[in-house]
């Protein structure tokens, strides 16, 4: 079988499992987690410095000195304009030059602003940075982002932290049969079910941190994920049956013993 | 001098960026300065002087999805 690759911003990966690095409990547990997951991108939040605090807290430390490519996000932004400015900043930290558009707007939700969305995509496109925004489940406005000049649109699944799964397939599906460049579906997947059924979609990878890092073992549940993502990968590409309203039996029904 | 980082006033003895970084015991820390809403990168840091209330501020990478 020809091996499964696929590129954003001409970058080749293997892996289509996007890890998030928050809420671990552990650097450790999390290294370990992270390692189960077979991850190639991990992604980051831009804070400032603790600066009452002597002890370092970048996550950096707890991954050097492995091949990861980082995906630093803009969350905290509710604006374009801060969304860039935390890009930039992100990017002169010299590690990386993607970056995951996170505009909220709405406390409660943490549902994406589209409209500062694709205004933040269309400023960073045009500064040279790989850009990936998070955004709703919208085709026309997925479709809009990539026409930005998106390396990858990643519509949620549901809002960030829910575990509510897939909440419109119809949408996610549409937007995979139209988009050009990778979709990922971010944030609201809560198990392998529902990252089986986001791959089935024909999504190009998934975006994930609470489901692993909140469950009881996460490094068994990023394990279980990568083999969801594989799973849900190779369905996809042998294709499904078509549903059907009644029976079929598996062994025909012309030489039955009994009549 | 009186600056302001990571929106509190700090009052610390400073003429650069530089400075700044050893006051707040961060060499070799992976940080990233903006100063005056500018970025200032690295190379920079020696050679950047800092003014009374000028607004600083000192990110880095935090775990995050």
């Amino acid at each position: 079988m020809k091996k499964d690759v696929w590129h954003i911003g001409g970058h080749e990966l293997t892996s289509r499992f996007f890890i998030g690095t928050g809420l671990f409990p552990s650097p450790y547990v999390q290294k370990e987690a992270i390692r189960e997951s077979g991850a190639e991108v991990l992604t980051f939040a831009i804070r400032r410095i603790n600066l009452a605090s002597t002890e370092d807290d970048s996550i950096l430390q707890h991954v050097e000195g492995e091949s990861f490519r980082f995906l630093p996000n803009t969350s905290g932004a509710s604006t374009a304009e801060e969304a860039v400015r935390i890009a930039r900043l992100a990017r002169a930290s010299g590690l990386s030059d993607w970056i995951k558009v996170e505009i909220s707007a709405n406390e409660r939700t943490l549902l994406p602003d589209p409209l500062e969305t694709l205004k933040a995509t269309e400023i960073l496109v045009k500064e040279g940075f790989t850009v990936l925004p998070y955004t709703s489940d919208d085709p026309i406005l997925c479709k809009r982002l990539e026409e930005a000049g998106a390396a990858a649109v990643m519509p949620g699944a549901a809002p960030i932290g829910t575990g509510l799964g897939i909440l419109n397939p119809y949408n996610i599906g549409l937007i995979v049969e139209e988009a050009k460049v990778p979709i990922i579906v971010d944030a609201g997947l809560g198990s392998v079910a529902d990252v089986a059924q986001a791959m089935e979609l024909g999504v190009s990878g998934v975006l994930m941190n609470t489901p692993v890092a909140k469950a009881k073992d996460p490094v068994g549940m990023a394990r279980a994920m990568r083999l969801a993502i594989e799973s849900g990968r190779l369905s996809y590409l042998s294709g499904r049956i078509s549903k059907k309203r009644y029976a079929s039996a598996s062994s025909g029904q012309e030489q039955f013993i009994v009549k | 001098m009186q600056l302001i980082v990571n929106g509190e006033a700090k009052e610390l003895e400073a003429r650069t960026i530089q400075d700044v970084i050893n006051h707040f015991g961060l060499e070799g820390r992976p940080v990233v300065v903006e100063a005056g809403g500018e970025i200032i990168t690295k190379d920079q840091w020696l050679d950047m002087e800092v003014r009374p209330l000028m607004k600083i501020e000192l990110v880095h990478f935090v775990g995050g999805g």
